[in-house]
């Protein structure tokens, strides 16, 4: 189990460079160029220039061959020197092992180059500064997370219990009055926008009826709607899929077995259909988690949260690339943990799986 | 719980509701996306508002008087120009304090000097800052260059000791700048948040974090900032004191807009700026009259203007203002003129040719569908001027107006009859690349350029990118045609005529990369002219040589409505607003 988890710790490092590569590439091989961004409105060549020098951006993309070879070129030589040197007895074996040494570490130019940067910094999580408001990433992500957890955890953990609930209640009555009314309810509220629920339930409470403040992050009533409009836009959704796992389960031998033994509703509920669709449950619910910590774009820009919604949002139309590469890197790793997670808990709820 | 625990630790529930204290007199707004508070680095509009706060600098704009004109701040007096223009030298005021603040000893703010001066600007200078500002002393100012240039190295700090020649210190309250070559518009560029006084104690103190740590000598003092979110300003208790103005513009006295002349400022004690992204949301906490004022988007406008472009009475009723600013802009379709199809080309012949080319799809494009689809809300260009600064002249007629039949003519003689090439019979097509990707409205107006030319036989590909993409291929001079705009820094036209200056192409300003040796040299001259009859000649003759070239079509300039609170007063459209909140007054309401 321990090796395991270790090895699936390590595989964050391929992932994460993996996204970062793809980042990479659509921000600044196929992007713009941050350094104009960052010179300014009446900036002239030379300061565009002299921006580009000083934030690497200069450098070649990926590799810098150029570099590594201008290193290796004279630490070979150097190599070559000291060791005829140390054939005719001038220098020692130590002097000759510097050489090396400095002849083994001069190719490693080759990554001194814009791509390698960014992976360097965020080896050792230095997100660097925002282009836009010059910001320390890692203070706006430590800002921005809380009133995005704010959020997204209430409406997630609401929405899961409430639409777990009504599965089972869906799966018990199945094919009778209730069951149809809330399928129907779900497929006419995934069919809703989200955006109209955040309007409509914004201009109603908010607006008309005074029973919520219409925008702002200064207490609990403040995220009250959001979240209730959070739930019931998302609920049709989480319905229909907890639905038809525990219907799946319904038609399974045990369930049939366990009411010939005479097992009651509840305990053929709660005990057995409940435990077995825990696989998928738990697949659904880890892959969710990722997306708590990245908030949500639309209820934070119509209520006022000062969230990573959007934070993140801004940073795609303005460009902002470290903050881009700061999400999508935090993304990565929790999105792998999360995964990490899920197997863990696997192994709880199924004894029957093993991790190898 | 969560949710409890969060708001105790992110220090939100404070303060709640809106809402004053009592006798409090508060201004709710809107503050935007700021890029901090540091004067060198902050180069947007929102910025500024918020900087121009805190921070003053040696001048600012006189409020009321219009044309626009400069008055003193921390200086004393309007500086003393020498006979050739190259030296002008201010007296501060004595006795300004920077704000109390921990960076000074025993948190008392000290008295300001030349000194703070001298060294802001070295800060505007010293390129470790990245100041997006430095352009305002760059190439003008004596030594500053060299200054910079010493600067680059980032294996040590920078000298802040060494002295730039042209900033000197005779005493502790003048100012000396020399200049290598007269400079008239340094007065505009001082009223710049750039400039503006900052404590090298601040600086020094918050190191990394003073973009978070304003410490300025302006009305308002910095109470609480969260990013993303909301600002808030206090009135400062140390200000140095300033009047209202006692003159105005004609016509202001009987607007009521002198009723305050020679009152202590600020009035506001307190301002709150949200950061609203949505309109929709912004629009519901104006009508509650949780923030002051508000834009009306094209959306809402004809629920609240009437045919006759003036305010439905629900809105009066409700009292509510209507505010209607011509803007200090200008909007433009840009051709590339290294383009092998429209551009400047090789030989006189073609050149003509394509010049015809340019100035028949200009004549394509009909500017008062396009204003009556904005409902009025924008004014059509004749030229790269822009309103209110010198040399514009609402009067004149643009030669390329929306002219269908001179369109056609036109591109005839460019060998383009009916849209088809005459040597190939092949159907000639243009693309146009326009920021604002999934902006309804920009896909509306992209929509009808292309039916405007189809008109005239070109087919025309739409190509819609958000803004920073934009900006990569207008860098990298990969468009053919584009759109654009330039918003004036300050009321002179040069700041909008260097947008077509050769040396300021790609990945310059001039985005069109038009070259034309008259006209950059011409631009030269008046770089070093002050304000005088023959230089707004040369302007206008400048806007005539673009506008005869034709390297890009100018379609409009904004015309803003917004709405008002009437509980807001002494407020007076501003194109450079950012130091006027002193100046506003909230009535009890």
């Amino acid at each position: 189990m321990t090796a395991y988890i270790i090895r699936r710790l390590f595989s964050v490092i391929p992932i994460t460079m993996g996204v970062l590569l793809l980042v990479f590439v659509i921000y600044r091989v196929i992007g713009g160029d941050p350094a104009v961004r960052l010179a300014g409105k009446n900036a002239t060549p030379q300061k565009i220039e002299q921006i580009r020098k000083t934030f690497g951006y200069d450098k070649p993309k990926f590799f810098n061959w150029q570099e590594a070879w201008q290193n290796t070129k004279p630490a070979f030589a150097q190599f070559r020197m000291e060791f005829a040197r140390y054939r005719s007895k001038e220098v020692g074996v130590g002097t000759v092992f510097q050489a090396g040494f400095r002849l083994l570490r001069a190719p490693m130019a080759v990554f001194d180059s814009q791509f390698w940067q960014i992976v360097r910094q965020f080896a050792q999580l230095d997100f660097g500064k925002s282009l836009q408001s010059n910001q320390r990433i890692s203070r706006m992500m430590a800002d921005g997370v809380v009133p995005s957890l704010c959020i997204t955890t209430p409406i997630f953990v609401i929405e899961l219990f409430v639409a777990i609930a009504l599965a089972l209640l869906c799966a018990f009555y199945r094919n009778t009055w209730l069951d149809r009314t809330f399928v129907v309810i779900s497929i006419v509220g995934m069919s809703i926008s989200g955006l109209v629920y955040i309007m409509l339930g914004q201009y109603f409470f908010s607006f008309e009826l005074g029973w919520f403040p219409v925008w702002g992050f200064e207490g609990v009533n403040y995220v009250l709607l959001p979240v209730a409009i959070g739930v019931i836009a998302g609920i049709g959704g989480s319905l229909r899929f907890y639905r038809t796992i525990m219907l799946d389960e319904m038609y399974q031998d045990y369930v049939r077995t366990a009411f010939a033994k005479g097992a009651s509703h509840k305990q053929v509920l709660f005990k057995h259909v409940l435990k077995n669709a825990a696989i998928p449950i738990l697949t659904n619910v880890v892959v969710a988690i990722p997306f708590l910590y990245t908030g949500s774009l639309m209820l934070e820009s119509f209520f006022g949260i000062p969230g990573l919604g959007r934070m993140t949002v801004d940073a795609i139309y303005t460009g902002d690339e470290p903050v881009l590469f700061a999400m999508v890197f935090i993304g990565s790793v929790i999105f792998v943990i999360a995964n990490l997670i899920t197997d863990l808990c696997y192994t709880w709820a199924d004894p029957r799986i093993r991790l190898q | 719980m969560l949710i409890v625990l969060a708001f105790h630790a992110t220090g939100c529930g404070s303060s709640a509701t809106p809402g004053g204290r009592p006798g409090e007199m508060v201004y709710y707004g809107e503050g935007g996306d700021i890029k901090g508070f540091d004067p060198v680095r902050a180069s947007d509009v929102d910025s500024a508002l918020a900087l121009c706060k805190i921070y003053e600098g040696l001048v600012e704009y006189d409020y009321l008087a219009r044309p626009y004109r400069v008055v003193p701040c921390l200086a004393e007096s309007l500086p003393e120009i020498s006979a050739d223009g190259l030296t002008y030298t201010f007296r501060i005021k004595k006795g300004i304090l920077f704000q109390d603040d921990p960076c000074f000893p025993g948190g008392k703010g000290r008295e300001v000097t030349t000194g703070d001066f001298i060294y802001t600007f070295k800060r505007l200078m010293d390129t470790k800052n990245y100041a997006t500002g430095s352009w305002i002393f760059a190439g003008h100012v004596v030594g500053v260059d060299e200054w910079a240039k010493a600067s680059e190295d980032r294996s040590k700090p920078t000298d802040y000791s060494r002295p730039i020649p042209g900033f000197e210190a005779p005493d502790r309250y003048t100012l000396r700048i020399r200049l290598r070559e007269p400079y008239p518009q340094l007065l505009w560029a001082l009223t710049m948040q750039y400039t503006f006084a900052t404590a090298h104690e601040a600086v020094e103190f918050y190191k990394d974090d003073f973009l978070n740590h304003p410490v300025g000598t302006g009305p308002y003092r910095l109470k609480r900032w969260q990013r993303n979110y909301r600002m808030e300003f206090e009135r400062n208790p140390t200000f140095h004191g300033q009047l209202y103005p006692s003159e105005g513009a004609p016509g202001d006295r009987e607007k009521g807009l002198l009723a305050d002349a020679g009152k202590p400022l600020p009035f506001i004690d307190r301002i709150i700026l949200y950061n609203v992204r949505e309109y929709y949301t912004w629009w519901q906490m104006f009508l509650q009259g949780q923030i002051f004022t508000v834009g009306i988007s094209k959306d809402y406008f004809n629920k609240v203007v009437n045919a006759d472009l003036e305010l439905t009475p629900d809105m009066v009723k409700r009292g509510i203002v209507l505010r209607k600013e011509p803007q200090m802009d200008v909007y433009y379709l840009g051709f590339n003129m290294e383009d092998p199809v429209g551009g400047g080309g090789k030989t006189p012949e073609e050149a003509e040719r394509h010049r015809k080319l340019r100035r028949a799809i200009t004549c394509s494009f009909n500017q008062e569908q396009i204003r009556e689809t904005y409902a009025g809300r924008l004014i059509p260009a004749s030229g790269p001027i822009t309103p209110g600064t010198t040399g514009y002249d609402p009067k004149k007629i643009y030669p390329w107006r929306f002219n269908l039949d001179l369109a056609r003519k036109l591109i005839a003689e460019a060998g383009y009859p009916d849209g088809k090439d005459a040597r190939t019979g092949k159907r000639l097509r243009l693309s146009l690349d326009m920021g604002g990707a999934g902006d309804a409205e920009t896909r509306q107006l992209g929509e009808m350029y292309v039916g405007f030319v189809r008109q005239i036989g070109i087919e025309m590909t739409l190509n819609f990118s958000l803004q920073p993409e934009h900006w990569r291929k207008l860098e990298r001079k990969e468009t053919q045609m584009f759109s654009a705009g330039w918003v004036m820094d300050y009321p002179d036209a040069q700041n909008v005529l260097q947008l077509w200056y050769g040396p300021n192409e790609s990945p310059g300003v001039n985005h069109c990369n038009y070259k034309n040796p008259e006209f950059d040299k011409l631009y030269q001259r008046i770089l070093t002219m002050q304000d005088s009859p023959e230089r707004t000649a040369i302007y206008q003759k400048m806007a005539d040589m673009i506008v005869e070239d034709c390297p890009g079509a100018f379609m409009f300039h904004r015309l803003i409505y917004a709405l008002l609170r009437d509980w807001v007063v002494n407020f007076k459209p501003h194109d450079f607003p950012y130091a006027n909140m002193k100046f506003y007054k909230v009535r009890p309401h």
